[in-house]
């Protein structure tokens, strides 16, 4: 007889407690998501439910926010979501550059330091992004430079650091050093069977650390609640603006192309490291 | 020739890494500097007065509803992770794999805003929830669960969920089937095979799984402003009046300090907790 964790027939209440809470647990993660999807189909002015009837004049308005330019509101949404991509690429970019480096000298390096390391590398995922915010704020503050969008990117980098490097080891683990050497007996040297030959075979990983960088920079809040400027604003902090005053479909509208873009790249993630990495 | 890693290689390979991680060491560096300041709004001259200025009620009550919310939000989110786990390790078809992964796991990622939106809608005067039941006559006047400790509760139980059931997925996958079959040849019941077997082998990682889900809790900071409104005053929100409105850096900084201490003693509590529990086991 097989005997599995969640019983496929009979189990009586122990197979139906587990199933009821389990669904609890995915009406809790996905229910939010859900309403939101549904108001912004909605054809009435406000946000109560049941909506009347279906339309989706509140797409049109988020893409009229994105084309027309005289409004004041319309063009903060732009600036913000024109800077919210920039300094996600920039994170993206530039946390993925250190990332394969040290990836390569962490795996082919000495094990002590490799432990050291990792866990100097996870220390931004374990400490509270409030403190955090507030500590880049100060220095930002007691310094008085002008940095532009850096004020973001800065912090933005050190919090993807944890993922993008995970990702990259991870890439590096599967490469021995014989295909290296390898290339090195054909004539290549070490640094060209480093770009050659280890660069493509982590390709995978790196896409994967790519899109997480990018990903978590672009959903960042809290950090950016405390670093962000007139000049220097992104979408969250625009959405925030929102809250405060009173919440209207158009927003709901843009939240579901927020939702739509991070689905689609979460299920490439997937793709990428299935099965070789967990996500986390 | 050899392409062994020299110690100058590796140290230029992981040398761009560590200037990206330096601001923020410095950031840590400087909340802890800032917190033993002289001055509440820069560092000058030493002294303990920021700490100090912390004991008042008004503080402590901030400290103990952040681990009393804490608390109980890890609470719920392991008693729905581990049957989520479960399901997601007996699925069988692919899809339906990758779907509920992407189910649980969007709410860690997704933009918060969009979420607590979807909170206001469910919960708010006139959200689902109260018109579902005014509708089906159950109440008369709407229920606050927004602005108020629920909503915050619900907020913080569906954003951990993902650190709850990933860390147990693993675990649950390290389970032998061996254990669970001798159990039930033995004529145990599906209750006792779970609280017998199955809870004590996944012992280090449900432990493991709480501390980050707790710590995650305690630093909540976006949940409470966004779904709290200014009535749950969780140590984050309280940090973030400090320096708002009161421009106490200083402050701030040494309630900061104080917050990531609270945590590591749960999180030592906790590792001890599971070494003691675990060592009776194996008697």
């Amino acid at each position: 007889m097989r005997v599995d964790l969640l019983p496929s027939e009979g189990g009586g209440t122990y197979r139906f407690v587990i199933i009821l809470l389990a669904i609890c647990g995915i009406l809790i993660s996905s229910l939010p998501v859900i309403v939101v999807t549904i108001m912004s189909f909605s054809a009435a002015d406000n946000t109560g439910f049941p909506p009347e009837a279906l339309s989706l004049r509140w797409y049109g308005e988020v893409i009229a926010m994105f084309t027309t330019e005289d409004a004041n509101s319309a063009q903060s949404v732009v600036d913000s979501t024109l800077t919210s991509l920039l300094v996600a690429i920039v994170v993206m970019v530039i946390s993925t550059g250190v990332c394969i480096p040290l990836a390569y000298a962490l795996a082919r390096g000495d094990t002590r330091i490799r432990g050291g390391m990792e866990l100097l590398f996870t220390l931004p995922l374990v400490f509270p992004l409030v403190i955090l915010g507030i500590a880049f704020l100060l220095i930002a503050e007691s310094l008085r430079l002008d940095i532009g969008i850096w004020r973001i990117v800065i912090p933005h980098v050190a919090l993807v650091l944890p993922f993008v490097l995970r990702n990259c080891l991870s890439a590096m683990s599967g490469i021995s050093i014989e295909v290296e050497e390898a290339a090195v007996s054909l004539g290549a040297s070490p640094l060209r069977a480093i770009w050659d030959v280890v660069i493509p075979m982590m390709k995978a990983g790196i896409l994967a650390g790519l899109i997480f960088a990018l990903i978590i920079s672009f959903n960042e809040f809290t950090i950016t609640f405390f670093m962000y400027t007139v000049d220097v604003s992104t979408l969250p902090i625009w959405m925030y603006s929102r809250t405060v005053s009173s919440l209207d479909p158009s927003t709901l509208a843009l939240s579901v192309f927020i939702i739509v873009a991070d689905v689609v790249l979460i299920v490439l993630v997937d793709k990428l490291i299935a099965g070789r990495a967990s996500l986390f | 020739m050899s392409i062994q890693l020299t110690r100058s290689k590796a140290l230029a390979f992981s040398l761009p890494a560590l200037i990206a991680i330096l601001p923020f060491l410095g950031a840590c560096f400087f909340i802890f500097r800032f917190s033993i300041s002289g001055e509440p709004s820069r560092i000058e001259g030493f002294s303990i007065q920021p700490y100090l200025d912390l004991m008042t009620p008004y503080f402590g009550r901030s400290v103990w509803l952040t681990l009393r919310l804490a608390f109980i939000a890890t609470l719920l989110a392991m008693v729905m992770a581990v049957p989520l786990a479960f399901l997601l390790t007996n699925l069988r078809s692919r899809f339906a794999r990758r779907s509920l992964t992407i189910v649980i796991l969007l709410p860690l990622i997704l933009n918060l805003l969009v979420q607590a939106y979807g909170w206001i809608l469910l919960l708010g005067p006139s959200g689902v929830l109260n018109s579902t039941l005014r509708s089906l006559g159950i109440i008369e006047r709407p229920i606050f669960l927004l602005f108020n400790e629920t909503g915050v509760l619900l907020g913080l139980v569906q954003t951990s969920l993902p650190l709850a059931v990933f860390p147990i997925v693993s675990s649950v996958r390290g389970i032998s089937r061996e254990h669970l079959e001798a159990a039930s040849s033995l004529g145990a019941s599906h209750w006792r095979t779970f609280f017998d077997v199955t809870v004590p082998l996944l012992r280090p990682g449900l432990f493991g799984a709480a501390s980050i889900v707790f710590a995650f809790n305690a630093s909540a900071f976006a949940i409470p402003l966004l779904l709290g409104g200014r009535r749950v005053q969780m140590m984050g929100i309280a940090i973030r009046d400090m320096i708002s409105p009161l421009f106490n850096w200083s402050g701030a900084a040494a309630a900061g300090m104080i917050l990531i201490f609270v945590t590591l003693i749960v999180l030592l509590f906790s590792a001890w907790l599971a070494r003691m529990t675990s060592e009776k086991v194996e008697h």
